[in-house]
């Protein structure tokens, strides 16, 4: 197995340099094996993969597929069983738990499908939890007013729809003026109305902010409003295209 | 700043589990309340001994004979490791104060002519030291039991002649810190006194004039005191010595010393409960609060916060606890160590008694609690620093039921359907259960531990009254008396039976190892004094040979058959070889037991007696006790049933204190508990509640199936409770010197009986609390949360 990883890194090392140079987050010969007692399964399956600076990037493929399973990594959430994992000139793959630590908290913005706010603090709090810790953070009140939210600022997240909890969600994200914005099913949980609300916002945070951003998503129609589209199935990546013009979310119907 | 989000997520959550953390703090505090006001008391006691004996000079080694020429003090002093001698006369007085039935027994002690002795200095109080031969020097407690003052008078037989004196002063004694009349087993400052005159008066009233019968010493660093006593002996051997007596064994001092060995172990043991109780509680709130947290966990730890971070966090709780709980404890524990040392110095008498409260009593209490509140808290606060980020994106996966090997006997049928949700909540999680049982059995056990003291003393004495000192009344003689004087009282009109007694001092010696101890010469046949063996049948006083106690067998150890060497510390001080044939039952003491012919032979008389055992006609008892107390060679007429009678009347109102206390403390663990449990119980089951609302369950059946887990819990823990609160009454009994008493441990039912009403009350106490809000139940509320 060492002697795969040490040919899979050989064979692609031009790809590695190539990815050192444009994009701000890469992966090589990713792979990700989940034991579960007698099998293995095969979340990820040897994946190349980058994200390049400024783009929206939607990431598209079947339930199972691992689209999770390949954020978590690229976000310092989880580490590969094999390959290698690059953000900027710095390589991730083998960091350590502090290392992974620094890095989410200074780079890294996450959108979860299930929004995750913290239910015991207001929408401004919530932001707050992320502005305490970061180094040049947006204020609270600026990051919420960015996603439509100036006028909820002391609400609880009972108090708030799926719509706007989730934009509390990404408010939180943006706040520490990420380097990459990776977003897991963004819009899963939330009805058609809502969902191009949010995309709408994520859209808009993209251009204004240029932050590069990763959008997990089944749903193939949203992949119309991406600069990139990776499509993903069985651990693998299937395909990638690039749209000629970028839909506006307001336009996407599903 | 300090509040920045991740604190104000705590202040919030801290709000919502507010009856939860309040009564972990009380919990915690009553542990820091019992360790601040025992464990002070004691270090307040024993300083104040120390210092006490000290600067008063507290004699190392005690000696009594019957007439010492003066001249005898210098060689004392010549022997190697004496530091220095103080000789006085020292006499046994009655004192016939007005109003009460019964003399006073009172021990006049001489002071040298400067009024300051070298060894057992006197603490004065109020007044001075006596200055004519007509004025004395009084006990403290005595004076204070009469109201009485310098310048007034008390009336004193001394050697049969009655004088009044004036008194001088008030004070106190390192000798007489607990202050008991010989052969009593507690204290009683209206009948028991000691009283200081100036030596040349009270010589002169016995007749000691150039002479001395008592005498104490200090040992120069670093002497042998085994060594210094063997020679005090052999000096006063000539003169009616009956051998010396070291400081550990003076009888105030050894009250002390094991009063205060017995505070030190309780005031580590009972605090340990009350550490375990915090640790387990913590653990369970804050265990249930991570694992409600998970998917928020996850979320900061996704969006950059460090383990560190997050671990710190969730201790916060601990200190959301630990700072009330500590604050609480302390003033707490001020308050009851004041009162708990003011206690003891009505018995204890020291000239500055005060309660010390050191920084390093402060800092053990609360780096103790901290620690253990942190234990409790650290599994779960591990799992949540050790929970992966990635994995927890998903919500926990349901609780997992099973059918457990109960149902499978098919007891469903029996219990119903509500009764088997109890059933499965319990076997789904039959660790906490246990431990929650053993907190609460841990809370009865305290209960058991605060009474079985009192318990065992009433029974030692109720056993001791029905099987073997059955007299209702004891006449001592201020010297041995001829034994007609049996037959003269037997002929009193009210008394039923009168047998004498005859107590001899001796040594008893066995290969190498030896015990000063008391022979006593019973009559035939002995009604009134019988010796009981072990389990309880009547042990017969042989013709020949003699009986020991159990104790003094063991520790010399001896068997049926064997032949010591018993020597006679008075008179001819003959040594005899007599053998064993018997061992007898008794908790306190260690005496030898043989017929009163034996040992008028062994002392070469024909015969003696010391005091009488009276069997007396219940409704004149009054009248031949006082009729008796006319006699001048009569110094005591002593009650046994009536002392113990008195000194639980005296104790009453401390008992009750004690009780109140007790049951506080204790009730307050069981309320923390049974609370706990229920508020998570009801936190984590309200859906299914709810549901079964929804259903049409009524409120009555919702609070079973979520108190029902309690119920059990309770159940559970009392026969636990009981049997650990027993035991460690053993436990504890097994560290007090067992030479002096070996007591059976006895718990009152009357204790046990407590102990389960205080439980059941506490819990059901917590239970309506928690039921009150199981009746406001928001159905659609509950059913649309989260949770
Ligand atoms: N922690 C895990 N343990 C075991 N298997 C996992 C775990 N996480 C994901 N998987 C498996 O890996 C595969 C990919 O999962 P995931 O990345 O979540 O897919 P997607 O997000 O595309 O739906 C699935 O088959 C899933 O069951
Ligand atoms: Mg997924």
């Amino acid at each position: 197995m060492d002697l795969a990883r040490h040919d899979a890194a050989a064979v692609s090392a031009p790809a590695v340099r190539a990815a050192e140079r444009s994009a701000i987050l890469a992966c090589v010969g990713l792979r990700k094996i989940y034991r579960m007692g007698e099998v293995d399964v095969r979340a990820l399956d040897g994946v190349d993969f980058e994200l390049r600076a400024g783009e929206f990037l939607v990431l598209l493929g079947p339930s199972g597929s691992g689209k999770s399973t390949l954020l978590n990594i690229l976000g310092g959430l989880d580490v590969p069983s094999e390959g290698r994992v690059f953000f900027g000139a710095e390589e991730l793959t083998d960091a350590a738990d502090d290392q992974l630590t620094a890095y989410r908290r200074h780079h890294v913005g996450f959108v979860f499908q299930f929004y995750n706010l913290v239910p015991s603090l207001t929408a401004r709090e919530n932001v707050a939890l992320v502005t305490d810790i970061a180094d040049d953070p947006l204020d609270p009140e600026e990051a919420l007013g960015l996603v439509g939210l100036a006028e909820r600022l002391d609400h609880f997240p009972t108090q708030l729809s799926g719509g706007e909890q989730q934009r509390v969600a990404i408010a939180r994200a943006i706040a520490k003026r990420p380097s990459v914005l990776l977003c897991d099913e963004p819009t899963g949980a939330l009805d058609f109305r809502t969902g191009i609300l949010v995309l709408e916002v994520l859209d808009r945070i993209n251009r204004e902010l240029g932050t590069a951003t990763a959008v997990i998503t089944h749903n193939a129609p949203i992949a119309a409003a991406a600069d990139r589209v990776v499509t993903l199935g069985d651990g693998r990546v299937y395909g990638t295209r690039t749209n000629a013009t970028r839909a506006r979310a307001s336009d996407l119907r599903w | 700043m300090w509040l920045n989000a991740l604190n104000r997520k705590l202040l919030r959550e801290t709000r919502t589990l507010k009856g939860q953390i309040f009564t972990i703090a009380v919990v915690l505090a009553s542990g820091i309340v019992c360790f601040i006001a025992l464990r002070g008391t004691y270090a307040s006691l024993l300083a104040s001994e120390l210092d006490y004996y000290d600067r008063f000079r507290f004699a190392d080694v005690f000696a009594q004979a019957e007439r010492v020429p003066e001249t005898l003090a210098r060689r004392v002093e010549a022997l190697p490791g004496v530091a220095t001698v103080q000789t006085r006369v020292a006499k046994d007085v009655t004192l016939p104060i007005e109003g009460l039935s019964h003399p006073a027994y009172g021990r006049m002690l001489s002071l040298p002519p400067s009024g300051v002795p070298t060894t057992n200095a006197i603490y004065l109080k109020k007044g001075r030291l006596p200055e004519r031969d007509d004025e004395v020097v009084l006990l403290e407690a005595f004076a204070e039991a009469y109201g009485l003052e310098p310048g007034h008078h008390v009336p004193v037989v001394v050697n049969g002649k009655r004088r009044s004196f004036r008194i001088a002063g008030i004070a106190l004694s390192p000798e007489f810190v607990y202050a008991i009349r010989p052969g009593a087993l507690v204290d009683d400052p209206k009948r028991h006194t000691v009283l200081w005159m100036q030596r040349s008066a009270l010589a002169t009233a016995f007749q000691l004039g150039g002479a001395f019968d008592d005498v104490s010493l200090k040992l120069a660093p670093g002497a042998s005191e085994k060594s210094v006593r063997e020679g005090l002996d052999r000096l006063l051997a000539p003169f009616g010595g009956n051998g010396s007596i070291a400081r550990k064994d003076q009888i105030s001092n050894r009250i002390v010393s094991q009063e205060l060995d017995q505070l030190g172990v309780l005031s580590t043991m009972v605090p340990a409960v009350f550490v375990g109780v915090t640790a387990f509680l913590v653990n369970l709130v804050l265990g249930r609060m991570i694992r409600l947290q998970r998917p928020e966990i996850a979320t900061l730890k996704a969006i950059g916060y460090s383990n560190v971070e997050i671990g710190r966090h969730y201790l916060g709780l601990v200190f959301v606890v630990l700072l009330p709980g500590s604050v609480l404890g302390l003033a707490g524990g001020l308050m009851l160590g004041h009162f708990v040392l003011a206690l003891y110095g009505t018995t204890f008498r020291f000239p500055n008694l005060e309660f010390n409260l050191t920084a390093g009593l402060v800092a053990t209490a609360v780096v103790v609690s901290a620690v253990a509140a942190l234990a409790g808290a650290w599994g779960a606060v591990r799992s949540a620093v050790r929970l992966p980020p990635a994995e927890a994106m998903q919500p926990p996966a349901p609780a997992r039921y099973r059918r457990s090997v109960v149902e499978r006997l098919g007891v469903s049928a029996l219990i119903g359907t509500s009764g088997m949700m109890v059933l499965r909540e319990i076997t789904r999680r039959p660790f906490r259960t246990l431990l929650s049982s053993f907190g609460i059995a841990g809370a009865i056990s305290l209960l058991i531990l605060s009474h079985f003291g009192l318990d065992s003393l009433i029974s030692y004495f109720e056993g001791t009254f029905r099987r073997e000192q059955r007299q209702d009344l004891a006449v001592v003689f201020a010297k041995p008396v001829a034994p007609g004087v049996v037959a003269e009282l037997a002929r009193v009109p009210g008394v039923l039976t009168a047998e004498g007694l005859r107590a001899v001092p001796v040594r008893i010696r066995y290969e190498h190892r030896a015990r000063d101890s008391v022979m006593m010469g019973l009559p035939r046949p002995n009604t009134l004094r019988r010796l009981v063996g072990h389990g309880g049948p009547e042990v017969a006083v042989p013709a020949d040979g003699v009986v020991l106690t159990q104790t003094l067998g063991d520790v010399l150890g001896l068997r049926i058959g064997d032949r010591p060497e018993v020597e006679v510390r008075e008179g001819d001080r003959r040594t005899v070889r007599p053998v064993v044939v018997g061992f007898v039952d008794e908790s306190v003491g260690m005496s030898i037991y043989a017929q009163a012919g034996t040992l008028a032979a062994l002392e070469g008389d024909l015969g003696a007696v010391s005091s009488v055992l009276l069997k007396v006609d219940p409704l004149r008892t009054a009248q031949v006790d006082a009729q008796l107390r006319r006699s001048p060679s009569i110094i005591d007429v002593s009650d046994a049933r009536g002392d113990m009678q008195r000194m639980l009347d005296m104790n009453t109102s401390f008992m009750n204190v004690w009780t109140a206390i007790s049951i506080a403390l204790s009730a307050g663990v069981v309320f923390g508990v049974v609370y706990n449990n229920a508020r998570i119980g009801l936190a984590a089951r309200a859906r299914d509640l709810a549901s079964l609302r929804v259903l049409g369950f009524t409120r009555g059946e919702i609070s079973w199936i979520l108190l029902g887990n309690q119920a059990l819990e309770v159940a559970l823990a009392i026969p636990v409770g009981l049997w650990l609160g027993r035991a460690w009454a053993r436990q504890f009994m097994s560290t007090v010197d067992q030479e002096t008493f070996r007591w059976q441990v006895a718990i009152a039912p009357r204790t046990y009986l407590l102990s389960v009403v205080v439980t059941l009350f506490a819990a059901a106490a917590s239970a309506l609390w928690v039921r009150r809000s199981l009746d406001t139940l928001d159905l659609v509320a509950v059913l649309k949360a989260r949770e």
